[in-house]
């Protein structure tokens, strides 16, 4: 543990982040150092608790609460208490392979099992990790290694996101030759233009590759499997295939006036400014761009935070984010005791970004859009809305949305970005391997991870629905596990 | 190659020269990479191991230095290591009750779960081993097991780390624990919500172990009937949840928000919580306006005697006399320093700031016939109360059983190796004790085989958590079964294991007023807690054909050991022995039915006192008589006792109202639990035991005024005189035995010489020794003063200085006190040697020694130099407690 008594001696340190006004200027993800006592005295600050919940990653009321990974956590905190960098950061590396994308992106379900988060502010599990891993890297401590051994066997995995990666990073370490395809030009999926740089700087990310490729994966990217490599081939050409092929059709918004101009789904609008910022700094102009325009994004999740804050780097004229929920509330309510993640407010990067810049967060709670309206060119210039009730029956059970009385109204919008969540992955490869779906239509799978086609594994969104990078990290991982015992004769050397 | 494990090298060697004849003639050195723990190294000592070189470990401190997680150098560091090796393994040996090292070496005090006799006969000869369970070639198959996760034979895999292995801290691919993060959390949102379906949930996940394995009755099953009984008809949670207890949990390990709250809710239910060995702040017997009760119906009477007064005892609907605990077998209790704040002192009758540790043996029981003589004093001071003795699983706990049976306990608690408190030892918490379903199968057969079991009520406890559980209990014999840890989780606890820190986060087991502030548990949450429990249980016994508890205790038929077991190691485990049913002639009965008698009537009490003091008793008028007695009147005062305290309160009655003179020799046990107002002058002699638990009454002793021996050269009072007083005054004219004032928590007493271990583990009052005194005085002594009258300077050379300072009588207000004790003693006795005392003062003060412990001398201190700041004198003590804590240069307690 940290100190026995330092989660009641320190306070929690909040992130550091640079001023709204400051950071909304670049599209860099930088941010205030902190110095290593800081980071000592917020490791002290754990208990290394007999039961630790942060580590243990479950679901509950369908929410992860714990970490997905089981990362040690206690342990590393420990560690960057007593000034331990390199053993935190192979304490780190055992569970997770990827630090220093959850240590940026995560939500953090750890934070909100922490023991400590029972009555004070939880542990910032999260910074400390992120620190742990770009401590490591600084320090050159983070190489590439070789597997002692080849098996001689071929492993080929489909979608290089942060499952495909795991997987692919997992089954290397065991001594199998792998390939992974990736249909985009660049190698990460939601990693590299799901999230925008400045929440995920891309060189962060061509870092991991760059190692993984020393360590001798092989990426073949602009590859579509099914399309560019026939689908056939993967188990004729491999001796076992992965499938990580993401959660990414998006859900749409049937109303009038959905075909009009000016309304796009929030990942087109997200990757084609990503892959110009990289391409060419936002020169070459190959983006939906928000300029000057009123902007309305609809969700009010991360990839809606997302579309906010790339919507104001791109000098957005106005903005506004439509959320159907209510507010959430701002502590726990009863039925959401510790240690299930805490359903409270928030105020995320992007909207306080907005705040600053126009005075007031941009959400809007509970309502409903009804219809677009559009002008004589057919470009979108309206967006009709109502308010929702959320009706509960007796004992409080859900009863579905009602639309209150006299709350429509019409608000400005020339760009509208669909950010609505994801309802499964895309059909036309499982399809075509002949992959057994559930009744929610993601790829299924059993205990193995291996799918109804035997030799076919799948892992990340495909299988769980749209969800988190660290439970990708997990599948990938358990699917590797389960490709390593599949090729072995039923015994493997993966944890 | 893998190497085979140390211990059984170990032992083959041994019990193979043991045959051999050839033993005595060799040592047994070993070399070796394995052993780690205490519990390890006294494994191998106590199968032959002469000694230990354990080579692997000093090269983990090694490794441990240079990664800077350990300070150096290196041989400081081994040397500390050893250090604590040593200081384990002699608390381990000392709980058996062994005081050296030659005793215990090759002495095995060890008992085997789940090796097989034939393993066991040919390494581990005569080490008791009751379920089977596995051979020589599980053993190996393991340890190669082990071996090529280290060393793959096939697939060297680069980085490879030592698992964290979780059997202290958990871990989700480390040990398996039955509290984890969804039990305990299901368990608490079941309870906080009322919701039984969640119960259920959690339930479910605790009783189906087939794959995890981890208790003895996870490997049952039940026979069910063909015909279940309809739920309507088996007998209702009311009647189900009376039999319920929480565990003994004393208050000052836990908070008194988490006491309290224990308390309410078992009283709501009719079941009973448990005072744990801190004693019980006398305002919880009053009803709170609501009609809660926050009383404590049993109350636990430990080795400390912390708090014990007679109107503690007078307060009870159960008495527990504390043997041995279950999750630190033949340890006394200890409460570190730093959690003695002032009103846990206080109700502990103690010195705020200087740690509490009660001693593993109770000084009045030494015998069989000793726990009888306490069982019938605690039934004199509270013939109302059922007295119960705990006892641990351990083999031979039913022979003890029955001891305890005859000896008229009404209760016999048989509590399991699991749970008990998060601040015991490592080595206690995984190491020490049995599972409860051994000792509790053991006692139920024994009692029964002897006609004894339908004298005595078989309660059960031990990390109990579901229905299936107390169902479990019953049909091996119990009929009371008691909660400890579940019932804390349902009030917040997370299982930090932190308790001996004091920085539990949820306040539960804390003193420190900031975290109990954190408390959130509420006694409803307990209430739904017990109510979901029985609820379950009635699920059971309609499926097993039972319509009341009574007919299930002992019925071990309805058992038996599941037959598809996954796991290879557990496919020889034989359960018979727990099952076995004994035949017995039809009138032996299988549950209690028949009270103890406690031959109550014919005490001295009984036929004549209390009609003699019913003047005092209706209308405290003043009663004076004088009376013969002999050695067979025992505990003579302590039930009249009892009267004046359940009357006028623990402030009893006005000095002196009762004054009862009496001619010959006492039994043992002369005025127990005296309280204020009765006078107890004894011409004559006495047994063992006199004024033991005294709570403020007066007793005085001294030999016939005809007799001839000098008074101060011969022994006129018996061993562990005074053992537990809270309070009062002893005036003895002539010498006592050993262990005078034992454990003295507050009276004031004067003698003439005592013998062996004076004062010892005492932690309050006066005593003044106008005489010599036997060996090792004040040892363990942590509290009070005493005076020792040192007239030819032997004093210094017996007394056993480790907690206490030696120095002159010097300060005014002191000598006043003592000479008035000393003046008060020849008042009552007319003393000779007092008289000579006071005839010569001045000489007498320069011999006096006076004996303070370090520890309350600066807390004294403390307090008066708080106080001259002024402060008022709670203020004082508060004060004078937080800089003590911090005080880096303290002695004992922890």
């Amino acid at each position: 543990m940290g100190k026995p008594t330092g989660f009641m001696e320190y306070a929690r340190e909040p992130a550091h982040q640079r001023d709204p006004l400051e950071r909304i200027r670049d599209w860099r993800e930088e941010h205030p150092p902190y110095s290593e006592e800081t980071l000592r005295t917020q490791g002290a600050r754990c208990m290394d608790c007999g039961v630790p919940f942060c580590h243990t990653g479950t679901l509950i009321a369908g929410m992860a609460s714990g970490c997905p990974v089981n990362n040690l956590i206690p342990e590393w905190n420990d560690l960057v208490y007593r000034g331990q960098w390199q053993e935190a950061i192979i304490r780190l590396h055992k569970t997770n392979n990827f630090p220093e994308f959850t240590g940026r992106v995560c939500p953090a379900p750890c934070e909100g099992s922490c023991t400590v988060g029972i009555s004070s502010p939880p542990v910032t599990i999260k910074n400390i990790e992120c620190e742990i891993v770009e401590r490591a890297f600084a320090n050159g401590w983070v190489k590439a290694h070789l597997p002692l051994a080849r098996t001689g066997k071929r492993v080929v995995v489909v979608g290089s996101g942060p499952a495909g990666l795991a997987a692919a990073q997992q089954l290397n370490k065991a001594g199998h030759w792998v390939t992974v395809f990736e249909r985009a030009d660049r190698i990460g999926g939601l990693l590299m233009y799901g999230i925008p740089n400045m929440k995920l700087d891309k060189k962060i990310v061509e870092r991991r590759v760059r190692l993984m490729v020393d360590e001798g994966i092989r990426f073949i990217s602009r590859t579509e499997v099914g399309r560019d490599f026939p689908a056939s081939r993967l188990l004729s050409d491999y001796d076992a295939a992965v499938i990580c092929a993401g959660a990414t059709q998006a859900r749409d918004l049937k109303v009038e006036g959905r075909e009009l101009a000016g309304i796009h789904p929030a990942m087109e609008f997200l990757t084609q400014s990503t892959r110009s910022l990289l391409d060419s700094e936002l020169k070459d102009g190959r983006y939906v761009s928000a300029a000057g325009r009123h902007v309305v994004v609809i969700g009010g999740g991360d990839t809606g935070t997302d579309c906010v804050a790339t919507a104001i780097r791109q000098r957005a004229k106005s903005l506004v984010q439509l959320e159907i929920m209510p507010r959430p509330p701002d502590e726990r309510a009863p039925d959401n005791p510790w240690p299930q993640w805490p359903k409270v407010y928030r105020l995320d990067y992007g909207q306080a970004e907005a705040k600053a810049l126009w005075g007031a967060e941009p959400r809007q709670y509970a309502v409903q859009t009804k219809r677009f309206l559009g002008d004589e060119r057919g470009h979108v210039r309206e967006l009709e809305l109502c308010g929702i009730d959320w009706l509960r029956g007796e004992g409080g059970t859900p009863l579905g949305p009602r639309e209150i009385e006299g709350t429509h109204r019409a608000i400005k919008a020339d760009l509208v970005l669909l950010a609505l969540g994801f309802v499964g992955p895309e059909r036309s490869l499982p399809n075509e391997l002949g992959l057994k779906l559930d009744e929610r239509g993601n790829v299924w799978t059993d205990d193995e991870k291996m799918t109804s086609v035997p030799g076919v594994f799948a892992a990340g969104d495909c299988v769980r629905g749209q969800s988190l990078v660290v439970w990708a990290i997990h599948e990938g991982r358990r699917a590797a596990k389960g490709v390593d015992r599949y090729l072995m004769n039923g015994e493997t050397v993966l944890p | 190659m893998a190497p085979i494990p140390a211990l059984l090298a170990v032992a083959s060697v041994q019990h193979h020269l043991l045959r051999e004849g050839t033993r005595t003639r060799i040592g047994i050195m070993l070399e070796t990479g394995e052993p780690r723990e205490v519990h390890h190294f006294a494994l191998l000592i106590g199968y032959g191991a002469s000694a230990v070189n354990p080579y692997l470990a000093f090269e983990t401190i090694h490794d441990q230095i240079r990664l800077g997680m350990i300070a150096g150098p290196p041989e400081a560091a081994e040397k500390r290591y050893v250090k604590a090796l040593n200081k384990g393994i002699v608390k381990v040996i000392s709980k058996m009750g062994i005081s050296t090292i030659q005793s215990y070496h090759g002495a095995q005090v060890f008992e085997a779960i789940g090796l097989n006799q034939d393993f066991i006969d040919e390494y581990f000869t005569w080490t008791p081993t009751r379920i089977g369970g596995v051979g020589i070639e599980v053993v190996a198959r393991e340890v190669k097991m082990r071996h090529d996760r280290a060393f793959p034979p096939k697939r060297p895999i680069r980085h490879k780390q030592l698992g964290t292995g979780g059997q202290y801290q958990y871990r989700h691919d480390g040990e398996a624990h039955l509290f984890n993060p969804v039990t305990i959390h299901k368990l608490q949102f079941a309870c906080r919500t009322g919701s039984y379906a969640l119960f259920k949930e959690y339930s479910r996940l605790v009783d189906d172990q087939a794959r995890t394995l981890c208790t003895l009755r996870g490997l049952m099953d039940f026979k069910p009937v063909p015909k279940p009984v309809p739920i309507e008809e088996v007998e209702p949670v009311e009647a189900i949840v009376r039999r319920f207890k929480t565990g003994a949990m004393s208050y000052g390990s836990i908070s008194q928000e988490a006491h309290e709250a224990l308390a309410i809710a078992m009283n709501r239910l009719g079941g009973k919580s448990n005072t744990g060995e801190g004693g019980e702040d006398p305002s919880r017997y009053r009803p709170l306006e609501n009609g809660d009760s926050k009383n404590s119906a049993i109350k636990q009477v430990a080795s400390g005697r912390f708090g014990v007064t007679s109107d503690y005892l007078v307060h009870a609907r159960e008495l527990q006399i504390k043997m041995a605990q279950g999750a630190k077998p033949g340890e006394g209790g200890q409460l570190p320093g730093h959690k003695v704040y002032p009103w846990i002192a206080k109700t502990r009758h103690a010195t705020p700031g200087v740690g509490l540790i009660s001693p593993p043996p109770h000084h009045d029981i030494y015998s069989i016939e000793d726990l009888a003589q306490l069982i019938h004093d605690l039934k004199n001071a509270n013939h109302g109360a059922r007295i119960s003795v705990k006892l641990v699983a351990e083999v031979g706990v039913g022979t003890i059983a029955a001891g305890v049976a005859k000896a008229h306990a009404d209760v016999v608690l048989i509590s399991g190796h699991d749970g008990g408190t998060g601040a015991s030892p490592l080595t206690s918490i995984k190491h020490a004790g049995i599972p409860w379903e051994l000792g509790l199968a053991e006692t139920h057969q024994v009692l029964v085989m002897n006609n004894l079991r339908s004298r005595i009520a078989v309660e059960v406890d031990g990390q109990l958590k579901t229905g299936r559980d107390v169902v479990i209990g019953a049909l091996l014999g119990a009929e009371e079964f008691g909660f400890a840890t579940a019932p804390l989780v349902v009030l917040g606890c997370v299982m930090m294991r932190v308790c001996h820190l004091n920085t539990c986060p949820v306040g539960v087991a804390t003193q420190d007023p900031e975290l109990r502030r954190l408390f959130t548990g509420d006694p409803a949450h307990v209430v739904n807690y017990m109510r979901f429990v029985a609820e379950e249980v009635r699920e059971h016994m309609a499926m097993l054909g039972y319509r009341t508890l009574d007919e299930m205790v002992g019925r071990s038929e309805r058992i038996e050991m599941r037959r598809a077991v996954d796991h290879w190691k557990a496919r020889n485990l034989d359960f018979s022995r727990i099952l076995f049913k004994p035949t017995v002639p039809k009138h032996y009965g299988r549950t209690c039915q028949v009270p103890q008698d406690h031959g109550l009537d014919e005490a001295l009490d009984a036929t004549t006192l209390l009609d003699l003091c019913r003047p005092a008793l209706e209308a405290r008028r003043p009663v004076e008589a004088t009376l013969p007695i002999r050695n067979t009147n025992r505990v003579v005062g302590t039930m009249l006792g009892s009267e004046v305290t359940r009357r006028f309160g623990p402030e009893g009655l006005p000095e002196d109202t009762i004054r009862l003179h009496f001619k010959g020799s006492a039994g043992q046990s002369f005025g127990a639990f005296v309280p204020r107002g009765m006078t107890l002058v004894l011409e004559g002699d006495s047994n063992d035991y006199i004024g033991k638990g005294l709570s403020g009454g007066k007793i005085v002793v001294y030999p016939p005024a005809e007799s001839r021996f000098v008074a101060e050269d011969n022994i006129v009072i018996g061993n562990v005189a005074f053992y537990g007083a809270t309070g009062g005054e002893a005036y003895i004219r002539g010498v006592a035995g050993e262990r005078f004032c034992v454990r003295n928590s507050g009276v004031h007493a004067v003698v003439e010489g005592v013998g062996d271990h004076g004062c010892e583990y005492m932690t309050g009052g006066r005593v003044v020794v106008l005489g010599p005194t036997g060996r090792n005085f004040a040892a363990g002594m942590s509290g009070g003063i005493a005076y020792v009258l040192d007239k030819d300077g032997r004093f210094e050379r017996v007394c056993n200085r480790e907690l206490v300072s030696l120095s002159l009588l010097e300060d005014e207000a002191e000598i006043a006190l003592v000479r008035g004790m000393v003046e008060r003693h020849v008042e009552h006795t007319s003393s000779s040697v007092g008289v000579r005392v006071l005839t010569g003062w001045a000489e007498a003060l320069q011999r006096f020694v006076r004996i303070v412990p370090n520890d309350y001398r600066r807390v004294l201190e403390a307090q008066a130099r708080m106080r001259q700041k002024g402060l008022s004198p709670e203020a004082a003590e508060m004060a004078a407690f937080e800089e003590n804590v911090h005080d880096a240069m303290r002695v004992g307690g922890n």
